[in-house]
């Protein structure tokens, strides 16, 4: 009797010390959203004078971070392509989370961007009006098809289950899952089939819309500015997309593990180390895409790409690239990947794509700032640009509001699977 | 002061009734045509008003046929251009200073700049002054950029900014090989008396006083030719200021206009040609 009424009231703490973490993330993300709200609010009352961007280095840390979380929603919705279309049912337990995902970035992203408009009100013309030869103009059609695309194909993912928790949970989720379901109510093994075709056809067609479209058109909006001459090559494009894929990956990885730990359930290792090397994959053909874009540039002995590489590699701002972007987005989690006494445990591999993810953002900064430090005029001495407090603050606002998004998402979303076998996605 | 001033002007104002009575033509006419005329040139009346109006004395008077001319103002057909002549260039700024003055930009908002170019060794060292407004290229880059086409090439040569359409995106700032375009922070000469109290008519178009939603605070700013001053029939600040006389302006689809002529000179040559941009800026080195 007593044992069971121990055994009883483990279970219970273990629910209680979950449920208390989940708070306590929440309380932090909140106040993290107020400190960054403190700061948007001072950049929308003030205009963009409060940040360090000028003139000279028109684009900064918030287009960076437009095109990072851009890269990441990419990403993350290639590899549920793989799961979705490509039946690579391995990784299934992670292919709601991955459409979820993406979908949350794309939110932050356009957030981001939004925030860096000179005038945010006027927000909307970018979809009144329209340029053709305007690669931006292009990609904010392509940003809201791809986010409907995602959002469809997820609903599909989440149909049936949706439908379950309509009727057996109560309160606020059931709820939601009954308005969500938009009264569908089959669910029989035809029906299952059916949103399993869906998901292989929205897959299918995303595909294109997310590689061409959503994040090889970001590359291109870059690659295409011919006055910016390390941008202004073919490669880049391909280099977004590969990098996308790299960071897309890793952060999966992350949710994953940290999810499953922190509400105290068990972490699939195999799956961990299969989608790990995957990310190494990518990571080292993105690497092998950079070496030879920098050993080109570098070849060609163009005076204006030199002096980009050369703010690049050996200026006050080198640190992003060799210690962010290399040292701790490249060789350290390449290293922990493949080092014997690292590769079997999931903290090593969730702190290795980590570091992938930051590397990454380390990516996105090299790729805007140091080539417009360098002045288009010759003449010109060389700009000087920092992310200062306020646009630091702000990212913080706008990521956790992305991280608030996604952790209720989760609480009330059934994104993860449930029953085991439901698992031909041919 | 004004009074007085006037009064010096009508004392020494022939009388028009009496030099026109000398004349063996009709007096009346004359004088009424002079006061229409005074009313065409204030817009009071138009053109084909008047010429309706004198058609027929004039004809019977004169021998003459009155019809509507062409206005000499009327810029349609024309392309803007600009000849800058390094070699008379002293590096003096004044157009920078002029544009300024002329289009009232804010601090860190300036559509001319003056780079110094020094090349070669001492003693052997060349120092050339390169005065650079826009350069309206016929290519624009920032135009085909533009996302919202706020920017965009103008029948008359010039790249147009729309301040009322621009969402700041800055990707035309980015784009421009010639660092021509500035970002107007919101920022104002506010040590200064009366800063807000009026705006440059950019592209002809009155914007007020630089307060909230009159003021393009938010958008990219470039230059426009100085497009008021064009509608007026004068030059744009930079030329007519220039201490040197370096600048020249006027209508490259003119052959015959003097910037056609010193473009088409052995020692024109144009910013970044290799670009493809086609600017309509040309430098005589």
């Amino acid at each position: 009797m007593e044992v069971y009424s121990g055994k009883q009231q483990s279970k219970m703490t273990t629910e209680a010390i979950v449920a208390r973490r989940y708070k306590r993330w929440i309380s932090a993300l909140i106040i993290s959203m107020i400190i960054g709200g403190a700061a948007i609010g001072y950049r929308v009352i003030e205009g963009l004078s409060v940040t360090n961007l000028s003139s000279f280095v028109p684009w900064g840390a918030w287009v960076a971070l437009y095109i990072f979380f851009v890269g990441l929603s990419a990403g993350a919705f290639l590899l549920s392509t793989l799961i979705f279309v490509f039946g690579m049912e391995q990784y299934e337990k992670v292919g709601r989370y991955a459409l979820f995902t993406a979908l949350i970035c794309m939110v932050v992203a356009l957030t981001f961007i939004l925030l860096d408009l000179g005038r945010m009100d006027r927000a909307f013309n970018a979809m009144t009006y329209w340029n053709v030869l305007s690669v931006l103009s292009w990609e904010v059609r392509f940003y809201l098809i791809y986010m409907v695309l995602l959002s469809v194909e997820l609903w599909f993912a989440m149909r049936t289950d949706l439908i379950r928790m309509a009727k057996t949970t109560g309160g606020l989720k059931g709820k939601l899952a009954d308005i969500l379901r938009l009264g569908s109510e089959d669910l029989s093994e035809r029906s299952e089939k059916k949103d399993h075709r869906w998901m292989k056809i929205l897959g299918m067609i995303g595909i294109p819309i997310a590689i061409i479209g959503v994040h090889g058109g970001t590359g291109t909006l870059f690659a295409a500015v011919a006055a910016q001459p390390y941008w202004n090559s073919p490669l880049f494009p391909v280099i977004f997309v590969v990098s996308a894929l790299v960071s897309g990956t890793a952060l999966l990885i992350a949710m994953y593990a940290v999810q499953r730990k922190a509400a105290n359930k068990s972490v699939d290792l195999q799956l961990i180390k299969g989608l790990t090397m995957l990310m190494i994959f990518f990571l080292v053909i993105d690497l092998g895409l950079e070496f030879y874009e920098f050993l080109v540039a570098g070849l060609s002995m163009k005076p204006e790409k030199i002096e980009i590489l050369s703010v690049m590699f050996t200026s006050s701002m080198s640190w992003s690239f060799w210690g962010i972007q290399i040292f701790l987005g490249a060789v350290v989690p390449i290293f922990l990947v493949f080092n014997r006494r690292t590769r079997d445990s999931v903290k090593w591999l969730t702190a290795a794509s980590v570091l992938v993810v930051i590397g990454i953002i380390g990516v996105r900064f090299n790729i805007v700032v140091p080539t417009q430090v360098v002045q288009s005029m010759s003449p010109l001495p060389h700009a000087e640009y920092a992310p200062n407090w306020v646009e630091w603050f702000s990212a913080l606002g706008v990521v956790s509001m992305g991280l608030l998004l996604y952790s209720i998402g989760v609480k009330l979303l059934p994104l993860e699977t449930t029953n085991e076998e439901v698992s031909s996605y041919e | 002061m004004g009074k007085t001033h006037d009064l010096i002007i009508d004392q020494s104002r022939w009388n028009g009734e009496e030099i026109l009575k000398s004349s063996k033509y009709d007096t009346a006419l004359g004088l009424n045509m002079a006061e229409d005329a005074r009313k065409l040139a204030d817009g009071h009346i138009s053109e084909e008003a008047f010429v309706a109006k004198y058609q027929e004395s004039v004809e019977k008077e004169f021998q003459q046929t009155l019809a509507v001319q062409a206005n000499e103002t009327d810029h349609s057909g024309v392309r803007w251009g600009m000849v800058i002549d390094l070699r008379k260039c002293v590096g003096c700024e004044t157009c920078t200073v002029s544009c300024k003055a002329e289009n009232r930009t804010p601090p860190g908002v300036s559509y001319n700049q003056v780079f110094v170019k020094e090349e070669g060794t001492f003693p052997n060292t060349s120092r050339t002054n390169i005065a650079r407004p826009c350069m309206h290229c016929d290519k624009p880059p920032c135009a085909s950029v533009c996302p919202v086409r706020a920017t965009y090439k103008a029948d008359n040569g010039i790249v147009i900014q729309d301040a009322d359409r621009c969402i700041g995106c800055r990707y035309c700032m980015v784009a421009c090989p010639y660092g021509a375009r500035t970002f107007d922070f919101g920022e104002s000469y506010d040590e200064m008396t009366g800063y807000e109290q009026v705006q440059a008519p950019e592209h002809g178009m009155d914007r007020g006083k630089r307060e909230d939603g009159k003021a393009p605070v938010g958008t990219v700013r470039k230059c426009n030719f100085c497009f008021h001053r064009l509608e007026r029939g004068e030059e744009p600040a930079c030329v007519e200021t220039c201490i040197g006389d370096a600048r020249y302006f006027g209508d490259l689809n003119d052959p015959d206009s003097t910037v056609s002529q010193l473009a088409a000179s052995d020692r024109a040559f144009r910013l970044k040609e290799s670009a493809g941009t086609q600017p309509r800026v040309y430098y005589l080195r």
